[in-house]
């Protein structure tokens, strides 16, 4: 889930942190930049159906955001991502090291210096 | 007395009673009612065989507190408190419940981001009509204003969302009568009209809209709209 308060171990990449609805999305926005909700479902080969209570959460979130555009008298979204892949990331690590620290205290730290060590 | 001792009261002083042929009557009357109302099939007399059956039961919970002298009796305390919350709640509540609404969505006039949305409505209907923030095709009507998401002004094109309007734009034409049939919906326990209620405005949406993209519309969202 986008909130981060469960880490699938065992999932692949950012599956780890997102469903993997949200994760197809996100990649696609970080690969290609702004976009409308047609060009996410086709470059995703997502349905609409499923794509859209995602998008919100995403939106809420904070992980993504939009704009509304109106092309031609049709009303549209266009979506962006906020935060590039790597702050992303960056901001992941910070949050889940965050809360190993808050949960095992010097123990973490320990065991993030020898994992450095062995990098 | 508890409330299974009253009832069983009930229950054996209307066996006893001279009414009980009648009140026995009228429930046979609305199960007939009922069941003629599967037999038909357009919607408006589906909906008055309903309401004729929903009529029968009231009159028989009625009849029956009036004959049996229950005042004083907790099951009728219960009852009609029971009415009295759902009729502050169907008549007073429901009839606001789009100011809330519009705070709690964050809702904009359409007009801001579309042109011809609400002159569309205006024809049709006295309704303010509002988009929200969401990419889940929906639309509703409350109160006298009817609601859209950005996701349904995504999906449709003009013809298919001026079926939305149209459907829901009925919606609010029969604002003041669908709270009594809702009303009688509680009063007799019984469920709802909302299925041909929903027929209505669809028939009403085609006569406007025309049918195809009304089916087009209900294919492309799904139930999502209602």
């Amino acid at each position: 889930m986008v909130k981060l308060d469960q880490i699938n171990i065992s999932n692949e990449g950012l599956t780890k942190f997102f469903s993997p609805i949200e994760a197809a999305i996100l990649r696609v926005l970080w690969t290609d930049g702004d976009m409308m909700t047609s060009e996410l479902t086709e470059k995703t080969k997502i349905p609409l159906t499923s794509i859209a209570g995602t998008l919100d959460r995403l939106v809420k979130a904070g992980y993504a955001k939009r704009s509304v555009d109106n092309v031609n008298g049709r009303v549209r979204y266009v979506y962006s991502p906020v935060f590039s892949e790597e702050e992303a990331a960056s901001e992941i690590t910070t949050r889940v090291l965050d809360s190993l620290v808050d949960a095992f205290g010097p123990l973490a730290v320990e065991n993030f210096s020898k994992y450095s060590g062995k990098k | 007395m508890n409330i299974i001792g009253e009832l069983n009261c009930i229950g054996l002083c209307l066996s006893l009673s001279d009414f009980a042929p009648y009140i026995g009557l009228l429930v046979v009357v609305s199960i007939a009612l009922l069941a003629a109302r599967w037999m038909r099939t357009r919607p408006e007399q589906r909906l008055f065989t309903f309401i004729s059956a929903q009529f029968a039961v009231l009159l028989a919970i009625l009849a029956t507190f009036y004959i049996m002298q229950c005042s004083g009796m907790l099951t009728v305390y219960l009852y009609f408190t029971y009415v009295v919350v759902s009729t502050v709640l169907i008549f007073g509540l429901l009839r606001f419940y789009d100011k809330i609404l519009i705070r709690r969505l964050d809702a904009k006039p359409i007009a801001s981001i579309m042109e011809w949305g609400q002159e569309f409505v205006d024809r049709l209907t006295s309704a303010s009509v509002y988009y929200y923030d969401s990419a889940v095709p929906r639309a509703f009507a409350s109160g006298r204003s009817i609601f859209v998401s950005v996701g349904l002004l995504e999906v449709l094109d003009d013809n298919e969302l001026k079926a939305v309007l149209a459907h829901e734009a009925w919606h609010i034409r029969n604002n003041s009568r669908t709270p009594l049939l809702k009303q009688l919906s509680f009063m007799t326990f019984s469920y709802s009209t909302e299925h041909e209620l929903e027929h209505m405005a669809d028939a009403f949406a085609a006569r406007i809209a025309g049918m195809e993209p009304l089916i087009s519309a209900r294919q492309k969202v799904d139930k999502l709209f209602i």
